[in-house]
């Protein structure tokens, strides 16, 4: 069935309550879009449109079923989905959370210069490609014992430093400083446990990556001055998740949650839309295990920072102090915060499926340092377009529960894509550009061509342009090392 | 659609399944081929471990997500790409479905030039299984990219 849709702003629209809807939908998009999204619902057998629409009959969520700009289809949410749910009245949705948890990206600035980096482009793509596992069934340096891995749960990011990736600077620009309280490794399978034990330190496949760009445009010069960002500074980032660990928890608790769906008379509008009471037994054990797999996700990317940092040091005589987490912040989230609503202030459950906390200034979780300009958000774009650092406005922390974008969106299918694309093709056309790619997969690399994607630059304009982002900073690719 | 047979639909993110055939068991080995096609080229290969596999107490629909999870799982523990299946019993009703089967996979250390991508999980998303309008049995979901 077709989806309405009301204009409500300049790029904000809103899909009215009707029916089972307990609250509106509101996507934020330009009007091409949307037309594209309209064009999309009641025609194609999944559409992101009656996504937004079925999350928002989900109990007890708050203010709206939103969708950043980066929308697009996934299973139950939508890529880019936000939905905010009552402690007491709302339900928990692995819909909203994805097999990928935590997924996110660290970025990480590097004092050497871009005329450097240029000279050295092999080696450095050659060296990071090296050190850094990736790929499909790739495993990390490190060999964990289940009782090591119930370690990995608890202390996250701490766990990778503790074993000497990293620096102690680096947990103090981590969301949540690098650990999330509440993990609990009883609530985890013993199979997520084992498939986890040789890939803390990998990278993965498919739209992971690691990149070395360069600051191309500087847009607000005080958020850039207090995240230290320069025009032609050298960042690196770092995106991947909790791979195997989080993709098991996931798995494992599709039972559990489909089950609970019936025992507490949820109405699911879509299969994968099973949900369980925040308060149950089973929402309080899928929330402690979402959070271990949170951990694991930090543990993972400090650990891949590690390495990194290791091939920075050594091939160009860097000391530790040389080398900065800028930040590092998750796009496929479940987080209890605090939001100012028109009830008053609350504490809510926060699901970001394909979407980025965006904290703005003043907030107590973000780190000292930005707190007076806000939180970077790390937006990852594509092998050949930017990313982008934008930071939270008090106007998202208002209509959005402070969200952003989490990156270009994918506008062409797999398929489509595979068609149309030739891996070794968008090799040659990206290194004309000056962008070298590093990749074990062609068939990946055709996936994920730029093409693919929609318009990075569009796509955080019309954040911007909405008033619930603010652009920092242009990254500008040089390097991708993929899996 | 012929007699028996499998292949991926459009998904913007991640990617449709669906097998078909003249039983349950010739649509969820079809299925899981689907899904093996995106994860290694299977052209050629030939399988050279047998791995088994029993799972129940599940409706036929989720029978058949437990199954392809299943497989990721074991592929992923096994370091193995999974080239064959053969599902050598499927049987039950309502919410009891069993089966067994035996997957035929080459160590993964063994074909590195053939892997394709990864598959993070099998989802309810679109999820089901039953006869067309033909009579034929279709099986199918949207797997996590």
């Amino acid at each position: 069935m077709k989806v309405e849709v009301e204009k409500i702003g300049e790029f904000l629209w809103e899909i009215p309550r009707s029916g089972r809807m307990r609250v509106p939908g509101r996507i934020y998009a330009d009007g091409e879009s949307m037309r594209f999204l309209l064009k999309e619902s009641g025609t194609k057998q999944w559409d992101a449109l009656t996504q937004v629409r079925n999350v928002a009959c989900l109990p007890g969520i708050v203010g709206a079923s939103m969708a950043m700009a980066d929308i697009h289809p996934g299973y139950g949410f939508p890529i880019g989905g936000v939905g905010a749910f009552d402690p007491g009245e709302g339900v928990v949705s692995i819909a909203g959370v994805g097999f990928d948890i935590n997924c996110g990206v660290r970025s990480m600035l590097v004092d050497v210069t871009k005329e450097r980096i240029e000279l050295n482009r092999e080696r450095v793509a050659e060296e990071l490609f090296n050190s850094v596992p990736a790929g499909i069934g790739s495993t990390g340096t490190l060999r964990l014992s289940v009782r090591e891995i119930d370690r990995v749960l608890v202390e996250g990011a701490s766990f990778a430093l503790d074993r000497g990736y990293g620096v102690e600077e680096d947990l103090e620009y981590i969301e949540e400083g690098g650990t999330v309280a509440g993990a609990d490794p009883s609530t985890v399978s013993p199979r997520a446990k084992e498939r986890q034990r040789r890939q803390v330190g990998t990278l993965g496949s498919g739209n992971h990556y690691l990149e070395v760009q360069y600051v191309e445009e500087i847009f607000d010069e005080e958020a850039a001055s207090a995240f230290g960002l320069l025009p032609g500074g050298i960042v690196v980032s770092i995106h991947t998740g909790s791979r195997a660990l989080g993709h098991q928890i996931g798995t494992d608790y599709q039972s559990v949650l489909r089950k609970a769906s019936a025992k507490y008379g949820i109405p699911v509008t879509e299969s994968e839309l099973m949900a369980a009471p925040i308060n149950s037994p089973e929402g309080k054990r899928y929330i402690a295990a979402v959070r271990a797999g949170i951990n694991c996700a930090f543990a993972n990317r400090q650990a891949i920072s590690g390495l990194v940092r290791d091939v920075f040091k050594r091939l160009f005589r860097l000391d530790d102090g040389q080398i900065r987490t800028l930040y590092e912040v998750g796009h496929n989230n479940l987080k209890l915060e605090t939001h100012d609503t028109a009830e008053g202030r609350r504490n809510l459950l926060v699901h970001r499926k394909g979407a980025t906390r965006a904290f703005a200034a003043g907030r107590m979780e973000v780190p000292v340092r930005y707190r007076r300009v806000g939180q970077p958000v790390l937006v990852g774009g594509t092998m050949g377009t930017s990313s982008f650092i934008l930071v939270g406005t008090e106007r998202g922390m208002a209509e959005t529960f402070g969200s952003a974008v989490h990156g270009a969106g994918r506008m062409k299918s797999r398929k489509k894509a595979l068609r149309e694309y030739r891996g070794e093709e968008v090799i040659r056309d990206l290194a004309g550009s000056g962008i070298l790619v590093r990749t074990r997969s062609m068939k990946g690399a055709a996936e994920e061509a730029p093409g693919a994607y929609k318009d990075v630059d569009r796509v955080v304009a019309i954040m911007e342009g909405a008033g619930v982002n603010r652009r920092v900073a242009r990254l500008r690719p040089m390097i991708c090392v993929k899996g | 659609m012929t007699g028996r047979g499998h292949e991926t639909l459009e998904h913007t993110a991640d990617m449709g399944l669906r097998g078909w055939g003249g039983s349950p068991a010739e649509a969820f080995e079809e299925t899981a081929l689907a899904m093996f096609d995106l994860m290694v080229d299977r052209h050629g290969a030939a399988a050279e471990t047998d791995h088994r596999l029993s799972i129940g107490g599940r409706d036929l629909t989720g029978l058949l997500i437990e199954f392809l999870n299943e497989l990721l799982s074991f592929a992923d523990i096994e370091d193995t790409a999974f080239v064959s299946v053969r599902i050598e019993r499927l049987e039950g009703g309502g919410e009891e479905w069993d089966l067994d089967a035996v997957i035929g996979g080459i160590p993964r250390g063994k074909c590195r030039k053939r892997l394709l991508s990864e598959v993070k999980a099998a989802t309810w998303y679109g999820a089901s299984v039953g006869r067309d309008s033909d009579g034929r049995w279709v099986a199918g979901c949207v797997v996590d990219m």
